[in-house]
């Protein structure tokens, strides 16, 4: 009786599903309601981890529970401690849950919401929590061994230098994204910069609390933290009412970039728990409570969804970046599908906190199937605005111009009718200057979050609040990215460093600090600028470039989990992680491709960079903006290079491991899995 | 408190353990409880433990893009 009420609980879950994926997928005409996008969403999740996590658990890893973890074989209160599944779930959500699954939805929006939404729930289910998943599986086996360690252990040695050394590029390109975004969202508003600019000092206080105090008090000192956090996101709206402060707090682009690049030396040399750790704990509550208070406003508003579910700009003429859907979209929406990164977290710290072996499926492939929802939810907030509105937000001046009636003018043009005067009193509603060319996502998701917030409570009197506490909440989670990420590079380079000149291998000797900090935030900032100085905004040529970065780590994670999975000689079941794999690397080496050499200049680096030589060759380019055009030039030829780099180290692991898997099923050598033995588990079933 | 159901106080104690151990309120707890269960003699000091930790903790990827 218990099976046949199951199967009908199943067999409905899976009816509304389908029911409400039809209905966002072929619905035309009027506007169709965000109830079925979270439907949809939840249904295709509920099904993805009863079928097929669990087919992943039992056929390809069959996870035993009777194998005690590292956990217990080598608890030791510090790094390895026993956790309680929720709360490691937690902690690996909060680890995982970055600002990707929000500004690429966002970005990926100008599609229409059908294709980000799609791949978001089918990429997830298929390729993000599988490779989260069996990572972290292997971890387990390996006594928390890194992605690199397991690259060198199981593909072979180079496979494990590349692997590091593609972390560290990716790192770099990924802070210096995340920063430009932070950039653009401060740009010009003195509210949301002041407010960010106080979450500094209120970290020291906690910092210096925490350490000398009440040392490792965490609660008390975030509640009275986030509490500060919420008064400076009001107090901002009086700084900007103030004449002089409002002056003070206004910065354009270039200050910003420098502020943060500052920002990011001092976290990297100061002692962690002075500014990071406590930066930390205020960004993990107030996500925490953003992402809930987004998912509760979304039910209880139930916003109509304005956008079409394909736009024009499917032909690769898109504003916000140019490029077709495939293989465009997939590398923007990035993070809330599949992210790379995740297999850094999923081998680290997670993997040595887990109790059971069986707790892999929940924390693992669970966790990932939220961070997805996080993305329909960026991507919901972002469609329920006026399609105008948001193209006003996310094009750069060079395309729609830069004053509110061209804007107006060029994207009515495009059939999305806007006015000058809506675009002024929106800015006016939430408390800034203007909202217009504010590339990079997070001002068109803040105003999407805002009009969700208000609606839910204290209706439009409030709208200036909700948009500057989602842009701090924005914006302080993408700090934390930023000083945590520059902490490990300089890690990472102190680690090279030392390889040379062994004193540079010493973590704590000051000049090496300074030294391996100041070439990570010299290598981001590059980045950072060379954005901030794009006459396109930045956005259009550096998160594709984050986007390729990203899932190249994404496919070098499933390479080595392919490798490992083949030595295991469950060669029957590898299509699990070998098509999410062999998708990945034909999407990123095509947008590779298409970036370096495509002869549209909007699109490939090259071509723009000898558009703009042909210009100056032919005088067409003002002499005093010749040095700049110059330097565009130099910076457009980097990310060719770049880009190739990247693509070229890929295929050189894949290559490896080509040459592995045929070893290993034409048994031409004797292959041994580097597995730590079996010992059995001393906890009773309940532990 | 002593109103409130049993199930419903379990609930909340739960809830309360559970948030602490997430924020790494109760980190030092369970360190003092590992060093006794492994009789190690001079286990470090709240403020000790608090930077070692923190220092361990950020020295590898541990928040994602």
């Amino acid at each position: 009786m218990k099976r046949l009420v199951s199967i009908f609980v199943w067999m409905a879950i899976a009816a509304l599903g389908a029911a409400a994926l039809s209905t966002i997928a072929f619905h035309r005409g009027e506007p169709i309601n965000a109830t079925w996008f979270v439907l949809a969403a939840a249904c295709f999740y509920l099904l993805a981890y009863r079928v097929y996590s669990a087919f992943i658990a039992a056929k390809l890893l069959a996870l035993d529970n009777t194998r005690a973890t590292p956990a217990e074989r080598r608890d030791d209160g510090r790094d390895f401690v026993p956790t309680n599944k929720w709360v490691l779930f937690g902690h690996h959500f909060a680890a995982i849950a970055g600002p990707g699954p929000l500004v690429g939805p966002t970005l990926a929006a100008q599609f229409g919401y059908l294709p980000g939404t799609l791949w978001l729930i089918a990429g997830a289910a298929f390729a993000g929590c599988v490779q989260d998943f069996v990572i972290l599986f292997c971890s387990i086996r390996r006594d928390g061994k890194t992605l690199g360690e397991m690259a060198r252990d199981e593909v072979s040695r180079r496979g494990g230098f590349l692997a590091q050394l593609a972390v560290l590029a990716i790192m770099i390109i990924l802070l210096g994204v995340v920063a430009l975004v932070v950039v653009n969202a401060l740009k010009s508003s003195p509210w949301a910069t002041f407010t960010l600019a106080m979450t500094i000092p209120i970290a020291l206080l906690l910092g210096v609390y925490l350490r000398y105090f009440r040392p490792g008090r965490v609660l008390e000192a975030s509640f009275v933290g986030v509490a500060l956090v919420l008064f400076v996101v009001v107090a901002g709206q009086w700084v900007a009412d103030s004449p002089t402060w409002s002056r003070i707090f206004t910065a354009g682009g270039v200050p910003l970039a420098f502020a943060i690049i500052a920002y990011g030396f001092a976290a990297s040399a100061l002692p962690v728990w002075l500014l990071l750790a406590p930066r930390d704990y205020l960004s993990a509550f107030i996500k925490a409570g953003a992402i809930f208070s987004l998912a509760a406003g979304i039910l209880i508003v139930r916003p109509q969804v304005l956008m079409p579910p394909l736009t024009r700009f499917v032909d690769g003429s898109g504003p916000v970046f140019a490029g077709k859907i495939f293989p465009f979209c997939f590398i923007t929406i990035a993070c809330g599908a599949i992210s790379g990164f995740h297999s850094l977290i999923s081998s680290g710290t997670t993997p040595k906190m887990i109790q059971r072996e069986g707790h892999a499926r929940f924390i693992g492939y669970g966790a990932m199937l939220l961070e997805s929802f996080v993305g329909v939810m960026a991507m919901v907030a972002a469609c329920a605005m006026t399609p105008g509105i948001y193209f006003a937000i996310n094009s750069p001046a060079q395309i729609v111009g830069a004053t509110p009636e061209a804007a107006a003018a060029t994207i009515s043009s495009w059939g999305f009718p806007l006015s000058a005067d809506t675009m002024t009193g929106l800015a006016h509603a939430v408390g800034e200057q203007t909202l217009l060319n504010r590339a990079g996502g997070a001002p068109s998701l803040a105003v999407g979050m805002a009009q969700i917030f208000s609606n839910t409570i204290g209706g439009e009197r409030l709208l200036s609040i909700w948009y500057h506490f989602a842009i701090m909440f924005e914006a302080l989670f993408i700090l934390t990215v930023l000083d945590a990420g520059t902490r490990v590079g300089r890690f990472m380079i102190q680690e090279l460093g030392g390889r040379v000149w062994k004193p540079l291998g010493r973590m704590n000797w000051m000049p090496s600090i300074l030294l391996s900090s100041a070439i990570i935030v010299a290598a981001w900032g590059y980045f950072l600028y060379q954005g901030v100085v794009d006459p396109l905004g930045g956005i259009n040529s550096l998160w594709p470039l984050f986007g390729i970065s990203n899932q190249l780590l994404a496919a070098v994670a499933l390479v080595v989990a392919t490798t490992i999975l083949l030595k295991m000689s469950k060669a029957r079941w590898i299509w699990v992680t070998m098509l999410p794999m062999a998708w990945l690397v034909t999407v990123t080496m095509t947008a590779s491709y298409q970036k370096i050499f495509s002869s549209n200049a909007r699109i490939g680096f090259l071509a723009q960079a000898n558009a703009m030589a042909a210009q100056m060759a032919a005088g067409k380019i003002a002499a005093a903006k010749i040095a700049d055009t110059e330097r565009i030039i130099f910076n457009l030829r980097l990310d060719a290079v770049v880009t190739a780099v990247l693509a070229g180290m890929i295929l050189v692991l894949l290559v490896e491991a080509l040459a592995q898997w045929y070893a290993i099923l034409s048994r031409s050598r004797e292959l041994v899995l580097k597995e730590t033995p079996y010992v059995a588990t001393q906890w009773a079933e309940g532990d | 408190m002593r109103m409130l159901p049993e199930r419903v106080q379990n609930t909340l104690r739960n809830f309360w353990r559970g948030l602490r151990q997430w924020s790494g309120d109760s980190a030092y707890e369970t360190y003092l409880a590992c060093a006794q269960r492994q009789k190690i003699q001079q286990p470090l000091s709240a403020a000790e433990f608090y930077v070692e930790q923190l220092n361990r903790k950020y020295s590898r990827p541990n928040r994602c893009c």
